[in-house]
């Protein structure tokens, strides 16, 4: 079971300031282009097509970029393992998904941070599996304990085995990972024509900003696309490092390397399904860090997503992911502000819950408390509903002035929709105090204990077969 | 105590704007008013960067104006170089830094400010570039015999090739010699401790701050 947000589309920029950062993304491609370090016969292989090279500078004809994109699909399915699980990014739905990929991960008992582990990425994707909020997977903390070569394949199988929703590889990053992925997958799925027909594993690949893509992203990118497995294109730029300072010079920045990376997919593979990835945000200007949260941060998420849809493809925006290094205040403003900008933007996916400390530090307590902010945003964005059994008027007018509406049918018949936090607090002062003043946090805590004291669901039944396909994919890799 | 000659004056303002062609200009007029290299180095450039550095931690200035001022510095320090050498018989003799980022990892942003940074305080900086190699690094440091070695890494997947570049340092008998600075993204203190390098930094400024620290401990 999945709970998609109704996409409340209100468009914050208006059609100039859009346009300009278009126009501003195109000329950026065509002028400056990007630094590829790709094989020189895939460089020919692209100049062929269009591009214009210059050693390994690779400009970007507007035209072409332009004719590439609308190649791309607007909208398609990222399956589950069944297809109740499936995501429909036809830009009509919002959903939530895990971050990723911290290093570290708040320890339950002494709350303080410590390098993760599968068995760490095990726990926080069984409570994802069982939370109605979440839609897709991310490996949301690192297989710290596998060796480095292996850990994305560590990964995903955890991701594949320890739920049935839709896995989005994001740590395969180079061609021999992605092949093995696609093996995967292909196991899991039924075979490489089910994998294609039902892609239960999507991917992505970022750039280097500025203006740069490893060769061996791109290659891995194209072993996901010709297997059918969508991938898209991510920019995490940092305003006043890797980016202009200000925000439109972020975005039309971001802009430029996501359609860099779309165009290459199209001329290469045309139609293939792709996403626009962004999560921008601004360096923090006193020490060098990044920020993670601030009012910048929310038109960098907001220009991505309506530049994506301009471009005609779903947007995937990095949402939450507070700078705040507990699940406190500014975790909560900072998510709900972030959210609020995905939600109006309409942005397919969001990743995501779970993560604190500018994206470096993954807690089980602050999964559950981004759960529950999705869910208050997506019963907001289902709207009030005006309409006559929603306004009430006989129920009104059977009260009077004076009455009360609690034991109306029409109060009965609607109570249950009026939303219900989990972990927010609603409890009479004095219970609070005889609880101890919790915190949100608390709470959570709490609960993720209880998720974690439950039995483990038995693994499913390829499990063992996908973890041989594991052992032997990694000693391939590293021999 | 004399009162600042008025070029001086000038030129520290000049480096707390990060002029680096104003620092330069001013340099060279102080050296041809007969100022010492010595002098304009003390009550000119590092007056400068004093107050460079008092405002930078009251959090008043940015680390874009500290980049700049510290590439200022870098210009004066060349322009004053020959001159101290002189004066000095090797006593202002640059030290040096090797730095890079592991093997595997292609982010060099970080890497390339503490170089600024470094450049900034003095060093004679060696930047190795990204992707390097423990084999690179060994290389390196026995052909440049530097004070100090910067390694960078980014990625999670990455930070065990610092553990594997100090061992082979350790291994050729170069890590001893010299200090060895650990940074980037996911680098902590306790990684840095466990993995034998002997020292951490969390930003550029901090490092050349720790820099400092370590080498005035060791007396080099």
């Amino acid at each position: 079971m999945i709970r998609a947000a109704r996409s409340r589309h209100a468009s914050l920029l208006s059609a100039d300031e859009l346009a300009a950062l278009h126009a501003a993304g195109l000329r950026i491609l065509e002028r400056v282009g990007l630094e590829l370090s790709l094989a020189p016969a895939r460089l020919d292989a692209l100049c062929d097509l269009g591009l214009r090279r210059e050693g390994s500078r690779l400009r970007f004809p507007s035209a072409l970029v332009e004719e590439a994109c609308a190649r791309a699909p607007r909208g398609y399915r990222l399956c589950g393992q069944e297809p109740a699980l499936d995501l429909d990014l036809g830009g009509e739905r919002c959903y939530l998904g895990l971050d990723g990929s911290a290093t570290e991960i708040l320890d339950l008992d002494s709350g303080a941070p410590r390098p993760s582990t599968r068995a760490d990425l095990a726990a926080a994707l069984r409570i994802a599996d069982g939370l109605p909020q979440i839609a897709l997977t991310w490996p949301c903390v690192s297989a710290g304990d596998a060796p480095p070569a292996q850990q994305p394949l560590h990964e995903l199988e955890a991701l594949l085995t320890l739920s049935r929703k839709h896995a989005q590889a994001m740590t395969v990053v180079a061609p021999e990972h992605a092949r093995a992925a696609v093996a995967m997958a292909a196991l899991v799925a039924g075979g490489r024509e089910a994998l294609r027909a039902r892609p239960i594993l999507s991917s992505f690949q970022c750039s280097t900003s500025p203006l740069a893509y490893e060769g061996s992203a791109l290659e891995a990118a194209l072993v996901f696309a010709e297997a059918g497995v969508p991938c898209g294109f991510w920019s995490m730029t940092i305003g006043g490092g890797t980016a202009p300072v200000t925000v439109a010079g972020n975005a039309a920045l971001v802009h430029a390397e996501v359609l860099a990376g779309i165009t290459i997919l199209q001329l290469l593979c045309p139609g293939a399904p792709t996403f626009y990835g962004t999560s921008a945000t601004m360096m923090e200007l006193r020490r060098g860090g990044v920020c993670c949260g601030g009012p910048e941060d929310l038109w960098l998420a907001s220009a991505g997503a309506e530049l994506a849809h301009r471009a005609h493809v779903p947007a995937a925006i990095g949402t939450f992911a507070s700078g705040a290094k507990a699940s406190g205040w500014q975790a909560g403003v900072e998510n709900a502000l972030s959210g609020a900008a995905s939600l109006l933007a309409g942005a397919e996916l969001w990743p995501g819950a779970g993560l604190l400390a500018s994206a470096r530090i993954f807690s089980l307590e602050q999964l559950l408390l981004d759960a529950e902010l999705f869910d208050y945003l997506r019963a907001f964005a289902e709207g009030p509903g005006v309409d006559e059994e929603r306004l009430a008027l006989e129920a009104i007018e059977a009260v009077g002035p004076r009455g009360h509406f609690l034991g109306e049918a029409h109060t009965l018949r609607h109570m249950r929709s009026v939303w219900q936090p989990r972990l927010l607090d609603r409890t009479p002062w004095d219970d609070w105090l005889a609880a101890g003043r919790p915190e949100a946090a608390d709470r959570a805590r709490d609960e993720v204990r209880r998720l974690l004291a439950a039995p483990a669901p038995d693994p499913p039944r390829f499990a063992a077969e996908l973890h041989a396909l594991v052992e032997e994919e990694a000693r391939r890799l590293q021999p | 105590m004399s009162e600042t000659h008025a070029t001086l004056v000038e030129l520290a303002q000049k480096l707390y704007a990060g002029d680096a062609p104003g620092v330069l200009a001013l340099c060279k007029r102080a050296l041809g008013e007969g100022l010492a290299a010595r002098e304009v180095l003390d009550a000119g450039l590092l007056a400068g960067m004093e107050v460079v550095g008092r405002d930078f931690k009251a959090g008043e200035l940015f680390l874009p104006e500290i980049i700049v001022a510290a590439r200022a510095m870098h210009a004066g320090i060349e322009e004053l170089r020959p001159l101290l050498a002189e004066a000095a018989s090797g006593a202002a003799a640059p030290r040096t830094a090797v730095l890079g980022t592991v093997k595997g990892d292609l982010h060099d942003i970080g890497k390339k400010l503490v170089g600024i940074m470094l450049e900034g305080a003095g060093f004679r900086v060696l930047d190795l570039g990204h992707d390097v190699a423990p084999e690179r690094f060994v290389e390196a440091v026995r052909v440049e015999r530097p004070q100090l070695v910067g390694l960078s890494a980014l990625l999670s997947t990455t930070m065990p090739m610092m553990r594997t570049t100090i061992a082979e340092l350790e291994r050729a008998g170069l890590a001893a010699g010299t200090t060895i600075l650990v940074g980037g993204a996911p680098v902590t203190a306790a990684w840095a401790k466990e993995i034998g390098a002997h020292g951490f930094a969390p930003d550029a400024v901090s490092a050349v701050e720790r820099a400092r620290e370590l080498l005035a401990a060791r007396g080099a």
